[in-house]
């Protein structure tokens, strides 16, 4: 595996904000969710559920709720507006004021052609969907308080809404309100406080499903108006619910953390007429659940604690395959550090600022496993907070160390900087090109002449960077006309290529010293999660979402005889059981066949010199190698050589001096910043 | 409540009683009924009310004519029915304003008196910072806020829960704030 002097870097305080509302197009299988900050993820299920598109927030925008209409996104937050998506270019499309103050909801009826919000000022309001843009229709009968939750009937008739003490049913044609029922508040101390439906669900059978503030599950008859059942869950609050598509089985996520699953069947065997039964308690989460998803075959949940949790239904999926593993998804699928290899500088990415850091230098030498005394302690140089309201996108340092770039969904920011060792300088480069208004990634090149954006329909802005000026060089476009935003980039190192990858699962290979498309790698199923192309042998190599591994000869444009092999004799079956992608590629300049790579809980070092594991060899093998004596070794290695020493990896790379730099974040620390959790009677404590 | 409508009767019943007559009677009684949510009427009152009429009993009554007397009965209906509106009209502004001092209350309270029952030292993110435009927006997250970590919503901390979970856990170890989060041992590499 070789010996590396290792940067162990635990000062990156990357906090991911709590996950708001979720919503599961189950027609292109993505699940849309939001955070705290109002940055929206788009998920891709039927893709290892690879984080394919992240869209920033902005100060001030909450997203309370997200709704898709067809492939369409919208969501609705308390600053009152409503909001559709440009899943292209990644930006909140128009935003609407609805005028009701807050908006606490927002829901589509079945057919795709209206929208309904609840309103702080206890208005419901109807919108029309048309082509490019959405029109206020009218109100229905304005209520006191306000209306917290929404569902409309699979008919589009009617329209359930959740308010404080009560729930309210409307007829969306005339707008009046049809039916009043009446929510019983909790017992105790609690009976004096309202109760707050925090959710309901209006199913085909005209029940109407709530889940509120005391607790309780409810199941109401929505013809008579009566209640039905109700099923205690928690001492805490139901705050949200999700119904399966073909109405069979219901989730409520409470404050405990739990997801409660019922279903409708018939509680005895003789019986024939169906209810709904409390069959399942998931315990995914040790913070409230604040936003859930029923897909087909998986409950998908997540909440204050961060995590995006997906848990296959074990009746829905086959045993024991890949399928039917749980997922916890912590960490953002994409970097947010990038390193200066030659400056030995760091740059960490938050949402409001950027963090500029110099590593520490030891001098001492010790054996494999001391770890060695810091001579220079790091440093960080420069703390740099955005612009503006928009949170920042992505962020790049030049190798050298002497430029930084971030963007924003409005403006690109390029600064200089100058350090002579004690002393740091920041300069703002003051003109910009025009056509470079905002980039959805940036790449210096290897030797910080250039500075590569991407922007618009997968196309790639290259600025030539001198110490008198920034200048405009030329447009890179790809031949295929996708209008999908680029997720990754790389440059070579020899400053020949460059290579970007789009979420169409694209890989567009150009040539830097001709300015043109050079080459498509051919279209692989799963998207790229990461890639880079070798310093000597030009070759790229992409990992992508399924966790497979691709080596392309950019000089004879196939694919090369080590990729071949190692699709011919497959993958180990434990490398395809790991459930995070890898983020991150880099190459060993001292050794050329080595490949280092990493996800977030392991590194791997590949040698692909050495021959590849079949499906019976140990994987794991690198303790088994230290018990055996030399000579043995070589005769039971294999090409995969992974290292979980260092774990929740934001980043993994190699230096310039040739020494390794690990990011991590454990999840601990991110867990004990995490807001109250709810207090339990644990016993015996 | 019932304690304060039974201030507020006093002085308005004293009014009444000097701008009555024989005719009112009804309509009086009707108006205070509606007038006051407390169910029960002061039965005393009323019959110290009725006893400077009776003392007249024995002289033949005066004749009044019809038109004279509907006259002086419709001013009156009138007069008691104005008194009855403006008192109405004062109830509801002194409700009013006990509301908008409830909601100035809702608005400042929350955020400060938050801040000094969480235990541990975290940040809440619900709340954003104070700078929101809208103050509709604050009172939203504040709501919010009250009734996911107000009082009653029965807390603790991360750090008592992840404690907990080292205590109970099938790998026993100290409190998280006392569990060595060094480098970790490199044996292993």
């Amino acid at each position: 595996m070789g010996e590396f002097k290792v940067h162990r870097v635990r000062f990156f305080d990357y906090m991911p904000s709590a996950i708001r509302a979720m919503a599961f197009n189950s027609r292109t299988e993505r699940l849309a969710l939001s955070r705290a900050d109002g940055a929206l993820e788009v998920f891709n299920f039927a893709d290892s559920y690879f984080q394919e598109k992240v869209i920033p927030g902005q100060d001030g925008r909450a997203v309370e709720a997200l709704c898709w209409v067809r492939g369409r996104l919208f969501s609705a937050g308390l600053n009152g507006e409503i909001t559709e998506y440009d899943l292209e270019n990644l930006r909140p499309k128009y935003t609407m004021e609805a005028y009701g103050g807050p908006v606490w909801t927002i829901c589509s009826n079945s057919q795709g052609t209206h929208l309904a919000i609840g309103c702080e000022d206890g208005t419901v309001k109807i919108f029309e969907v048309l082509e490019e843009t959405i029109r206020f229709q009218r109100n229905l009968d304005r209520q006191k308080g306000r209306i917290i939750s929404l569902s409309w009937h699979p008919s589009g008739a009617l329209i359930a809404a959740g308010m404080m003490d009560m729930i309210k049913v409307f007829n969306a044609e005339s707008g009046h309100a049809t039916h009043r029922l009446l929510v019983e508040r909790g017992v105790g101390a609690s009976k004096s406080r309202e109760v707050v439906v925090w959710s309901v669900a209006f199913l085909s059978d005209h029940t109407i499903i709530s889940g509120d503030s005391a607790g309780k599950v409810q199941v109401w008859d929505g013809v008579t108006g009566t209640l039905v059942r109700t099923h205690l869950v928690t001492k805490w609050d139901v705050l949200a619910l999700s119904v399966s598509r073909d109405e069979s089985s219901l989730l409520a996520g409470t404050s405990e953390g739990t997801v409660v699953q019922f279903q409708f069947i018939s509680s005895t065997v003789d019986q024939h007429d169906k209810e709904w039964v409390r069959t399942r308690t998931f315990k995914n989460h040790t913070h409230d659940v604040r936003a859930l998803a029923h897909t087909d075959t998986a409950v998908v949940s997540g909440g204050m604690d961060t995590q995006l949790v997906v848990r296959p239904l074990l009746e829905k999926v086959e045993k024991n395959t890949q399928e039917s593993a749980l997922r916890k998804i912590a960490f953002p699928h994409r970097s947010l550090v990038s390193c200066g290899k030659k400056a030995g500088m760091l740059l960490f990415q938050f949402h409001g600022h950027l963090e500029l850091w110099r590593l520490g230098e030891s001098d001492g030498h010790g054996k494999p496993g001391d770890s060695l005394p810091v001579k220079r302690k790091p440093e960080k140089l420069i703390q740099l907070k955005r612009k503006g309201d928009d949170h920042i996108c992505c962020s790049a340092l030049s190798p050298c160390g002497g430029w930084l770039a971030y963007s924003t969904i409005s403006s690109v920011r390029l600064y200089r900087l100058q350090y002579n060792g004690s002393n740091i300088s920041i300069t703002k480069v003051a003109k910009l090109p025009k056509v470079l208004r905002s980039a959805h990634q940036l790449c210096f090149s290897s030797d910080s002449s250039k500075l590569f954006a991407s922007t618009t329909h997968s196309s790639v802005i290259i600025i030539a960077l001198s110490q008198s000026e920034c200048k405009y060089l030329h447009t890179l476009r790809p031949k295929s006309g996708t209008r999908q935003p680029v997720h990754l980039m790389s440059a070579s190192e020899d400053g020949k290529w460059l290579a970007t990858a789009n979420s169409d699962c694209e890989i567009h290979v150009y040539s830097l010293h001709k300015l043109k498309l050079h080459c498509t790698v051919p279209v692989y199923s799963s998207c790229p999660t990461a890639m880079a192309i070798h310093p000597t042998t030009s070759n790229l190599v992409m990992v992508h979402a399924d966790q497979q591994i691709f080596e392309y000869s950019l000089v004879q444009k196939e694919y090369t005889e080590w990729s071949r092999k190692l699709q011919k004799q497959g993958l180990h079956h434990l490398w395809l059981a790991r459930d995070t992608p890898i983020t991150h590629l880099t190459f060993n300049p001292r050794n050329p066949a080595h490949i280092i790579m990493h996800d977030t809980y392991m590194f791997c070092i590949i040698d692909q010199n050495l021959p590849l594991p079949d499906q019976k060899t140990l994987f794991y093998n690198q303790m088994t190698l230290r018990s055996l004596p030399e000579p043995e070794r070589t005769s039971h290695s294999h090409s995969f050589k992974i290292c979980k020493t260092f774990q929740h990896l934001l980043c993994v790379s190699l230096l310039e001096d040739h020494s390794l730099v690990v990011v991590e974040r454990p999840l601990l620390d991110i867990a004990s910043q995490l807001p109250a959790p709810v207090r339990q009677k644990k016993f015996a404590t | 409540m019932q304690h304060n409508n039974n201030i507020s009767g006093v002085p308005l019943f004293f009014h009444r009683r000097r701008c009555c007559s024989v005719f009112l009677f009804p309509a009086l009684n009707q108006s205070r009924r509606r007038l006051m949510t407390s169910p029960a009427p002061k039965p005393a009152a009323a019959e110290s009310f009725g006893s400077p009429l009776d003392s007249s009993d024995d002289e033949a009554p005066e004749e009044v004519t019809f038109q004279a007397s509907k006259a002086s009965a419709l001013q009156s209906l009138k007069r008691a029915l104005d008194t009855a509106r403006r008192e109405k009209e004062l109830l509801k502004e002194k409700r009013r304003r006990r509301q908008e001092l409830f909601q100035e209350q809702k608005v400042e309270f929350p955020v400060s008196w938050l801040v000094v029952s969480l235990k541990g030292n975290y940040t809440v993110q619900t709340v954003k910072e104070r700078a929101l435009a809208s103050s509709q927006q604050q009172v939203a997250l504040d709501f919010l806020q009250s009734r996911l970590y107000g009082p009653g919503s029965c807390r603790t901390t991360s750090n008592e829960l992840l404690s907990l979970q080292n205590k109970r856990g099938r790998k026993k170890s100290a409190a998280v704030q006392f569990v060595n989060k060094g480098w970790g041992e490199f044996s292993n590499m």
